[in-house]
């Protein structure tokens, strides 16, 4: 029989190394990192960026809690309230209605969109259109034009002797439906909010169209054997599947109603009365026109709070449902 | 196979909803072409009056706003550009002590809202005797991209096949020439499209300019817009004319470079 | 040009242990192969030299020099990525030059470089083009090349062929041996095909789970498999392997396949439970011959048709299994039954309860 062998070439621990090679693990912690990676020189990378932005973003947040505490004229020494400000947001009546006020044109800036762009995207097929670049380049043309210029522009269709609507409606021979628009009481507001939905329709529509035609044709040839008519369809492999995009497009909007100050500054200046207001506005208002500066810290730092709230609220939704 | 029928039917939604789309945008520039007091609604000008332009360009002053939305956008695009590089290459391809916790700091800022910043950032400009100037609007911008910036470099960075870092390291490249000479390079597509967002941000910027800004000469576009419409609210034509030309500079850039704009609005880019 | 030394380096992530204690001279000049099945740490220990990853504990050696906490561009060695990590930018002259530049050699120089390099590599044409512009086979070239001007102690490949075609992987093997001869670099190379292994090794050392199982020369491995791991893993078609019993009568064993018995003649003590290997070139159906162990009487249960062979596999008493070869095209169906025979001294004998080789009979 042939002889044993083994692990013949296996060399015995190397004699030549000094005495010192006995085999302790190496520094734990530091040993994760190979040699010459780069590794403390990342703080040295972070620093110009973080620099300017805790200087201009993190302190002047932590300055806006602290001012959101006090009583300010912005010219005399302050006073300590507390929660005052924040009380008098939940207690008085127009910063609550401010607030009111963001949740309507959150339908309009986001809720009637997204519906009108899923709608839409039920109605078109999902095969590719020619010239659908051009489409697109449309579509999202109110959201990159100047939010001043949208209201100046606004301002004008609105406007109750020679804006373009209301002559719309009288060429039409509805002369009776014609308004002031931003100077009625009850439609300034959604006069406001359609404006929104103008600029923010765009965006929900291209957004979906994009995802649609993501999904692999596979799932819908899936649902039609199983008997699925296109209402079906639309529930079943369509909407699942924008999930993702239905989180952006509302996100996208939810904040943008929230912040929503150069529509309102440029044409109403939050009236007529109060029907207009809004916490952005009321930001600007309190603290450079009238004086209050604590409150209208107390405002902003409400409205960053609201809007992390609703971030957090539609991606938690969003991402549950998987 | 999609019927004729059905390419009709896309035809004819896709053609409304741009129609709704321009209707306002060129009115306002048919407006804009019409001579003084003849417009009614948006109707057809009877005549080209271009002198409009000109017009609100000298008399509106807004070369000057324009030159100063100018100086306030190339800043703030090249300070936050170069920054979010280096700040997103460290998040994106090295591992030290608190880069997780230091890139949620960064994601803050993506969500906090510019209403919330501008009362302290005014008082303690103008303590320092900065409002004013190109600085307060400089600054505070290029902190509130860079946060975005970040985010976004940061993604592309990760998406970078780690042996093309190793095969740089062991070629002998510092991080700084790889940064540059490796990865730039290769992240053209992704950092145009952040610049071209930042720009569109800066340009349209307009709570910060009317905070900051109180001479005449460093009203940026939108600012000078605001206050010519204040002034004019009779002459439609110039008011029109004015935001046009507010308008101009950042339709070209989207219009040139539309596929990054919207590459950059789909991949869900928070800030408003 | 110098030799390599693991000297019991470890490499552990945590609690998972990714390389264990590696012990391995790799000799000046030598083509060494690192072969193994994925997750077996030979990747990880071609790193570890590299200076990619971080010793847990041991120390590598390049000729003498210890470079445990040196960093790659320190080390003198160059390799080639999986994926060929190609400057996606850079024209290919610029690839091949980038880490020349860096190290401020002279233009004449860098430019000597390149071409020799190209020329060896037959990719003078494309030295103006860009990656996205060449073929996969031209890219790994390319990768090679970048390798080739660095002109380093050692050469280290990553699976440089496994996203290459087989047609082309089987040509760009013979070439990469014929240059590194050429140049006489010493070589580290990670593959998990063996068939690779066996055909480009100087030596080969096979890896399993984070240790070394055996290194040697592919004959030796072929002929000498240290157990039965490296036997099954080594050489094409695969050694059959089955559990089987030993009996002492006398001096003599008997091997016991559930009530079979077959004389082995007078061999050392044996374990009661071994395993035994054997290669399907080394049966044969039975024809009586003095020279085979048996006969085995099985049950056919699959046939491949190697054109040249068959290849029978057939289930024989004690739950053993064996694969036979026959010449030609053989027709068996599954379920017939076949006699066959072991060549007598050809039968590995394993311990089944370590699994170490204890010798053929």
């Amino acid at each position: 029989m042939e002889g044993v062998w083994g692990n013949r070439e296996v060399p015995p621990a190397t004699p030549a190394l000094p005495a010192s090679a006995a085999l302790a693990p190496r520094k734990p912690g530091v040993a994760e990192a190979p040699p010459g990676e780069p590794r403390h020189v990342g703080y040295l990378y972070l620093l110009p960026a973080l620099g300017v932005y805790a200087a201009f973003v993190l302190w002047p947040l932590g300055h806006t809690v602290w001012l959101s505490l006090h009583q300010w004229d912005g010219l005399t020494p302050a006073t300590w309230v507390g929660l005052d400000n924040y009380r008098e947001i939940v207690e008085s009546g127009p910063l609550r209605s401010a607030f009111v006020h963001s949740l309507v044109l959150i339908l309009f800036y986001a809720v009637i969109p997204v519906t009108l762009g899923l709608v839409l995207v039920a109605a078109l097929s999902r095969a590719q259109v020619r010239g659908q670049a051009v489409f697109r380049t449309i579509l999202f043309l109110p959201l990159v034009i100047p939010m001043v210029v949208v209201a100046v522009i606004w301002r004008m269709i609105y406007e109750p002797q020679n804006g373009s609507l209301n002559e719309l409606l009288r060429a039409v021979g509805l002369d009776s439906l014609t308004r002031p628009w931003l100077g009625d009481f009850g439609l300034a507001l959604p006069a406001v909010g359609v404006v929104g939905t103008w600029v923010m329709t765009g965006l929900a529509l291209v957004l979906f169209m994009a995802g649609v035609q993501r999904i692999p044709q596979s799932l819908y040839d899936a649902a039609r054997v199983d008997g699925a008519g296109a209402v079906r369809e639309f529930f079943a492999v369509t909407l699942p599947n924008l999930r993702g995009e239905i989180a952006v497009a509302l996100t996208l909007t939810t904040i943008a109603a929230l912040r929503n100050f150069d529509l309102v500054y440029l044409t109403t200046q939050g009236g007529p009365g109060d029907a207009t207001s809004v916490p952005a506005f009321q930001v600007y208002n309190r603290a450079f026109q009238v004086g209050q500066v604590g409150s209208a810290a107390a405002i902003g730092f409400s409205l960053a709070c609201v809007i992390f709230l609703f971030s957090f609220l539609i991606t938690r939704i969003s991402e549950r449902e998987r | 196979m999609i019927g004729r029928g059905e390419q009709a039917l896309n035809y004819a939604i896709l053609l409304l909803f741009s129609v709704i789309a321009l209707y306002p945008i060129v009115g306002i520039v048919l407006t804009a072409l019409a001579p003084p007091g003849e417009l009614v609604g948006f109707g057809i000008p009877s005549s080209l009056h271009l002198e409009n332009f000109s017009n609100a360009w000298d008399e509106g002053h807004f070369s000057t706003y324009l030159r100063s939305s100018v100086i306030v956008a190339v800043a703030v695009v090249s300070a936050s550009t170069v920054l979010s590089i280096l700040a997103g290459y460290a998040f994106g391809t090295m591992r030290f002590r608190g880069a997780t916790a230091g890139f949620y700091v960064f994601l803050l800022g993506l969500m906090v809202p510019q209403e919330a910043l501008v009362v302290p950032l005014y008082f303690d400009l103008r303590r320092l005797e900065l409002t004013d100037t190109y600085w307060a609007l400089i600054l505070p911008q290029v902190a509130l991209s860079v946060a975005f910036g970040t985010f976004w470099m940061r993604a592309f960075f990760l998406a970078t096949p780690r042996s093309l870092l190793e095969a740089a390291r062991i070629d002998g490249a510092s991080s700084w020439t790889t940064l540059w000479r490796v990865l730039v390079p290769f992240g053209r597509p992704a950092i145009l499209t952040m610049m071209v967002l930042v720009f569109m941000w800066t340009w349209n910027e307009f709570l910060l300019a009317l905070v900051m800004v109180s001479s005449e000469n460093l009203r940026t576009a939108p600012l000078g817009l605001a206050f010519f419409q204040g002034q004019h609210t009779s002459d439609l034509s110039l008011l029109a004319a004015g935001a046009v030309i507010v308008a101009t500079p950042v339709v070209l850039v989207y219009v040139f470079l539309q596929r990054h704009f919207i590459r950059g609005m789909l991949s869900g880019a928070v800030k408003g | 040009m110098a030799s390599v030394t693991y000297d019991r380096a470890t490499r552990a992530f945590g609690s998972t242990v990714a390389v264990s204690e590696l012990s391995l001279e790799i000799a000046d000049g030598e083509f060494m192969v690192l072969v193994g099945p994925s997750g077996s740490g030979k990747t990880t220990a071609l790193r570890l030299l590299a200076g990619l990853e971080p010793l847990t504990a041991g120390h590598v050696r390049i000729g003498e020099r210890v470079v445990d906490d040196v960093a790659p561009r320190e080390r003198d060695i160059a390799m080639v990525f999986q994926d060929y990590a190609l400057y996606p930018q850079m024209s290919v002259r610029q690839n091949l030059a980038f880490g020349l530049r860096i190290r401020k050699l002279s233009r004449a120089e860098i430019d000597r470089r390149v071409e020799r390099a190209a020329e060896m590599l037959g990719i003078g044409p494309l030295l103006e083009r860009k990656p996205r512009q060449l073929s996969g086979g031209q890219r790994q070239r390319v990768a090679l090349g970048r390798a080739l001007v660095r002109d380093p102690q050692v050469f280290l490949m990553d699976e440089p062929l496994s996203n290459l075609d087989a047609q082309l992987r089987a040509q760009t093997r013979g070439e990469i041996r014929r240059l590194q001869r050429e140049v006489g670099t010493t070589t580290v190379y990670v593959t998990h095909d063996q068939v690779e292994a066996m055909t480009m090794g100087d030596r080969i050392a096979i890896l399993r789970d984070g240790l070394l199982e055996q290194v040697g020369a592919p004959d030796d491995v072929y002929a000498e498999p240290a157990n039965t791991f490296v036997a099954g893993f080594i050489g094409s078609p695969a050694m059959g392997l089955t559990r089987a019993g030993v009996e002492r009568n006398g001096g003599a064993s008997r091997l016991v396949l559930g009530d079979l018995r077959l004389e082995l003649g007078d061999v050392r003590e044996l374990p009661a439970e071994v395993v035994v290997g054997v290669r399907p070139e080394h049966t044969r159906p039975w024809d009586g011959d003095g020279g085979l162990i048996g006969p085995i009487d099985g049950r056919v249960e699959f046939t491949e048709s190697l054109g040249r062979e068959t290849l029978v596999g057939v289930a024989a008493p004690g739950d053993s299994r064996f694969v036979v070869a026959i010449d030609g095209l053989a027709h068996l169906e599954p379920g017939s039954s076949l006699r066959f025979g072991l060549r007598r001294g050809w039968l590995y004998v394993f311990d089944a309860a370590d699994e170490r080789a204890l010798g053929r009979v």
